[in-house]
């Protein structure tokens, strides 16, 4: 169970994570929405402690991942898979070997440095590109994939490193529809069958209706609403989205394309 | 399909990805190619560091414990000769200042005799340009002895040192500069009917000039650093300085020679960085 | 209000204000031509002053120069080898003489030469290798983006910075009177310098490279050392080959003269024939000098070509 206590964060004045309290029971499948530049990308940041928080505790079982450093840091973000909206994959290594740096953190460091895996390493990693129907592009290098197989090899490698929970930094927003689809479905497809505690930041409403159990939303850095899709009326969504709101029921519109610029607010923010 | 844990991936299933992906495992080639470049290299560089005689380093102490002392401890100041320091100083500035000068001077004619569209007389640039490649071809240095050769030991032959191996290298990029010109603004000056100077001081001369400055203030820059070192063959200069203390084995005063080229080298390459964005800013509007 | 005054006559009657715009125009006008100009004149002040003196300082006057001019070329006319048309491919006679005019008289030291040059290109390689092994270790952390923590940036960058300070004949010269007369003292020479120097250049490339990849390996839980190596080098590897075959060339040319104080190579040979010969020896090794370092840029050239070429397909 995944539990954040008061977790804050600011940058300068700005507070870009405020007080958010949330408890995340295993094996649940959360999606976080929210307008640009509500705090989402924040929140799963501090959880993957890529970034430090403020304020405020993140508990996991009986230890407080907010005060984590050096060792133990690198176990919990093993711990911890996390999926960018840019794959941050490493472009001129192949595709077998950026699933392989998901097993770096249990390896002794002789063999990171040589880089030296072992056949057991090298067959879970084709078993984790072959669930993602990766597996032939294995010797490519990376750079070389379309966007959608580079997002696929970034969920491989999460795989790779068997972890407790998938975070998923807007895994869709630079993909085309179909992409799109394959990629939430993977997602869905862990969470159902592992069992692994899935975290995603959508941009999309509609997507996170129909493949979240549970619908975080976010404004201004606070959580604003947490429940079940159905409960999330429409007036609440509008709330929460504000002038993006339009785009952001329209998925077709949004999760081809790249968000470009921020509309101005229609309404005085609260 | 659900993950299994890698702790559960048996020999059977290593072997059953092995059998549909056999490329994503290593052979013993793979090995061999990886490993070769790192194997070689270091059992080369260790092989020519024995060949190189490697154990004198580490019977060096004693007198590598001397120098140590010599930087510490700094015997009879009083007497150190500090005019003849700082005026070998002066006298590296002053080299590399008359050596680019000159080197800039000659480079403006020698630039437009190596330029295609300047002369059109195959042989005589072709010529020129392998006389060039031959003054670029000797080190600086090199030609630092060859004139304390021909003129004495002393300043002069620092000055054409550096002459001479500007003149080399300032011609040729002279020369590409005024290839890479405007051909209209030339044409223009030539249909008033120019003659071929004035063809070059107003058509050439205005487009290529801001380039020869940058150019040649960053090769004054270089000069002075490598003026610092000309000396150690006789041509003048702080080496000069620094090479009579050596030999008189007066090693406390080299740590201080040496400590003045360092802060001169590094007072130089500030004074340059600046000197260039102030010509460059003024150049900008 | 009228838009555009009329030429002539409506000069007056549309008030003062153009009237003040163009008096303002030509004042500005006037000030920047004086400041320009006393600019000009406070050059011009500088430089002849600074030319003055440094003709005064080096004692660079008109008769030293006439006085030294004519004897470069007399000095290079008595390097020129005495060639003889006849005689140039004689070979050595049964007492293993060779004839004065031959081209084997000329190079009769040839195979010490060729030795001293395979020497020089050896050191040049050594050195090569160590700097750019030096450059590679402390380019991480001298690089903004990647260091580890502000005083590893703070000791790797002054540590690069005085490695590349100091010029590699003035490290020889302490080498040497530490280690001895040798080409070790030349190659731990010039491996420092370009340790300093390739060290500064991949510090740049890692400032440039992208952060995506290093995100990605940092949240996997990779240590520092794990970002660096699967993150970092993948991505420059390539600009760093390319700079340290540059700076093989470069080393050729610095081994090829820092055996002037005692470190080895080709350059202890060239300090003797210049110094204690005036003969026809001075160009023969001169001429295998240039041609050496020739032959090693062509070479490097090709590879560094073929080595791009292999990188983009």
């Amino acid at each position: 169970m995944l539990k954040l206590d008061k977790l804050t964060r600011r940058f300068g004045d700005n507070l870009a994570v405020s007080d958010a309290n949330l408890t995340i029971p295993d094996g649940q499948m959360v999606g976080i929405i929210g307008r640009s530049g509500a705090g989402k990308s924040t929140l799963l940041r501090l959880l993957n402690r890529l970034i430090d928080p403020s304020d405020g505790q993140i508990l996991f079982g009986d230890n407080d991942i907010a005060r984590l450093k050096g060792k133990e840091l690198r176990a919990w973000r093993s711990d911890c898979a996390m999926i960018f909206q840019q794959f941050n994959l490493v472009g001129r290594l192949d595709v077998v070997t950026n699933v392989l740096t998901g097993r770096l953190h249990d390896m002794p460091a002789w063999r990171t440095v040589a880089q030296v895996f072992t056949p057991r390493e090298r067959a879970f990693a084709i078993q984790a590109l072959d669930r993602l129907g990766m597996a032939h592009t294995a010797l490519q290098r990376a750079e070389t994939l379309s966007g959608g197989q580079q997002q696929r090899v970034a969920i491989a490698r999460a795989l790779a490193q068997e972890p407790k929970i998938l975070l998923a930094d807007e895994p869709i927003a630079s993909l085309d529809p179909m992409n799109a689809k394959v990629v939430m479905d993977a997602l869905r497809d862990i969470n159902r069958q592992d069992g692994i505690t899935v975290i995603c930041n959508l941009h999309t409403l509609d997507t996170a209706r129909s493949y979240c159990d549970r619908i975080v939303g976010m404004q201004d850095g606070r959580i604003v609403f947490d429940g079940t899709p159905d409960l999330l009326t429409n007036a609440m969504a509008r709330e929460i989205y504000g002038a993006e709101a339009e785009e952001a029921f329209n998925e077709a519109a949004t999760s081809t394309a790249i968000p470009t610029s921020e509309p101005v607010p229609a309404r005085v923010p609260a | 399909m659900r993950m299994a844990s890698i702790d559960t991936v048996d020999a059977g299933q290593i072997a059953a990805v092995r059998a549909t992906h056999p490329r994503a495992f290593r052979t013993g080639l793979d090995e061999v190619r990886k490993w070769a470049p790192w194997v070689i290299a270091i059992a080369y560089v260790i092989g020519s560091l024995i060949y190189f005689d490697v154990h004198l380093l580490f019977q060096a102490s004693e007198r590598a414990l001397r120098l140590l002392r010599a930087m510490v401890v700094w015997e009879d100041m009083a007497n150190w000769q500090y005019a003849n320091i700082y005026k070998g100083i002066a006298q590296t500035l002053a080299m590399a200042f008359l050596g680019t000068l000159l080197g800039t001077i000659g480079s403006l004619f020698v630039g437009f005799l190596a330029a295609k569209n300047v002369m059109p007389i195959r042989i005589v640039r072709q010529m020129v340009r392998r006389f060039l490649d031959v003054l670029r071809g000797i080190d600086q240095l090199v030609w630092g002895l060859v004139f304390v050769r021909a003129v004495g030991l002393g300043p002069l032959a620092g000055v054409l040192a550096i002459f001479i191996s500007d003149l080399g290298t300032l011609s040729k990029l002279y020369s590409e500069a005024i290839e890479n010109i405007d051909r209209k603004q030339v044409e223009g000056v030539r249909a008033t009917g120019a003659g071929p100077f004035a063809v070059i001081r107003y058509g050439y001369l205005p487009q290529v000039l801001p380039v020869f400055i940058s150019q040649s203030l960053y090769f004054w820059e270089s000069n002075t650093r490598s003026a610092t070192i000309l000396g150690i063959v006789g041509a003048g200069g702080i080496g000069m300085i620094l090479i009579e203390r050596f030999r008189a084995q007066l090693y406390d005063q080299v740590f201080f020679v040496v400590l003045n080229v360092l802060v001169l080298i590094f007072a130089i390459d500030w004074l340059s960085k600046r000197i260039r964005l102030w010509a460059i800013g003024e150049k900008s509007h | 209000m009228t838009d555009i005054p009329m030429r002539g006559g409506s000069a007056g009657a549309s008030g003062d204000a153009p009237f003040d715009a163009v008096s303002t125009f030509e004042r500005h006008r006037a000030e920047l031509k004086a400041s320009k100009r006393v600019w000009n004149m406070l050059t011009l002040g500088a430089f002849t002053i600074a030319l003055g003196l440094s003709i005064w300082i080096s004692n660079f006057y008109p008769e030293r120069l006439a006085e030294g001019v004519p004897r470069i070329f007399e000095y290079f006319a008595t390097i020129l080898p005495d060639l003889q048309w006849d005689q140039l491919f004689e070979g050595r006679d049964a007492q293993g003489n060779a004839v004065p005019g031959s081209i084997t008289f000329w190079y009769t030291d040839f195979w010490t030469y060729v030795e001293l040059l395979l020497e020089t290109i050896l050191m040049a390689i050594t050195a090569t290798l160590l700097g750019a092994a030096v450059a590679f270790v402390l380019s991480f952390p001298a690089a903004a983006n990647l260091a580890p923590n502000g005083w590893a940036y703070w000791f790797s960058r002054r540590f690069l910075e005085f490695c590349r300070g100091v010029p590699e004949i003035l490290l020889a010269l302490v080498f040497v009177f530490a280690i001895g007369i040798g080409p070790l003292a030349g190659v731990l020479a010039i491996a420092i310098h370009t340790g300093g120097a390739l060290g500064k250049l991949f510090a740049e490339v890692n400032e440039n490279a992208s952060d995506r990849p290093v995100e990605g390996i940092t949240a996997v839980g990779g240590s520092w050392t794990e970002r660096m190596l699967y993150g970092v080098v993948p991505q420059v590897m390539p600009n760093f080959f390319s700079y340290a075959m540059l700076r093989f060339e470069i080393n050729v040319r610095a081994s090829s003269i820092i055996g002037f104080v005692g470190a080895g190579g080709i350059g202890a040979e060239l300090n003797r024939v210049i110094s204690f010969y005036s003969d026809d020896r001075v160009l023969a090794v001169l001429i295998l000098v240039i041609l050496m370092v020739t032959i090693i840029d062509l070479i490097s050239e090709d590879i560094r070509h073929r080595f791009i070429g292999k990188e983009n397909f």
